[in-house]
């Protein structure tokens, strides 16, 4: 653990640099200088990568009824779905 | 009308003006752009995302409505800007946009992406992958086993 004020520095080795750009009321900018050939990402972006890739790996679909099943049985689902929700997500991309 | 292989349903022809543009494709899919939204009657409600450049893509979605119907949108400013909504500051599903998680299936389960949906801008059909602020969202949200033996 390292306390930094706004402005200041911390390194990591020779070849990264992390500043302390701006402090808000509940999130901080951090400039980050580093080589090229360091990955710089936010941790949710990498976990979306391995989740989509994971997601995309699948075979094809061939029977998606215990899928269906997983969807339907909650109640609230339901209901969403016979009413507004429906509706609202046929009437999307046709226009 | 142009014609489509897909992953799941062959060939299929799709209107071009359906496209769904991803300007910086999704997170592990960076050149993958442009998608169409398959729908079938007998897998509502899921919705496939099937990439137009490469027929062996395909994500299997549902709408975050279906999955958790006090689902909360809430998108960074470049999120926004890559969807085309940089003019609304709280975009609502179903008026502004279409949210769909994107599903994986594994051995404990499936599980639904809450963490990032796919947000599509509904006027322009520009989309993103869009990574929730400030949420508690997870990435794997199980979806729960059908009840069992429920007889009338």
């Amino acid at each position: 653990m390292m306390s930094r004020r706004a402005g200041e520095t911390i390194l990591i080795g020779d070849r990264i640099e992390i500043v302390i750009a701006h402090i808000g009321r509940s999130r901080v900018k951090v400039g980050i200088r580093a080589p090229r050939d360091t990955p710089v990402i936010a941790r949710e972006l990498k976990l979306v990568r391995e989740e989509n890739r994971a997601a995309a790996g699948v075979g094809p679909v061939t029977d998606w009824g215990g899928l269906l099943a997983r969807l339907e049985t909650s109640p609230q689902v339901s209901a969403t779905l016979s009413d507004k929700g429906s509706a609202r997500q046929e009437a999307a991309p046709k226009n | 009308m142009p014609l489509l292989d897909t992953k799941n349903f062959g060939r299929i022809a799709f209107e071009s003006r359906d496209t769904i543009e991803f300007p910086r494709g999704l997170p592990g899919f960076e050149d993958r752009r442009q998608f169409v939204l398959i729908r079938q009657e007998r897998a509502r409600p899921l919705v496939f995302l099937q990439s137009l450049e490469e027929p062996g893509l395909c994500f299997i979605t549902a709408p975050v409505l279906a999955v958790d119907p006090q689902f909360r949108l809430k998108m960074s400013e470049e999120d926004r800007e890559a969807a085309d909504l940089s003019s609304v500051r709280r975009p609502r599903i179903g008026r502004d946009v279409w949210a769909l998680g994107v599903i994986s299936i594994r051995e404990t389960g499936p599980t639904v992406n809450l963490l990032a949906p796919l947000v599509i801008n509904l006027r322009s059909l520009r989309a993103v992958q869009a990574v929730m602020r400030d949420s508690t969202y997870s990435h794997r949200h199980a979806l729960p086993e059908p009840a069992e033996a429920v007889c009338s």
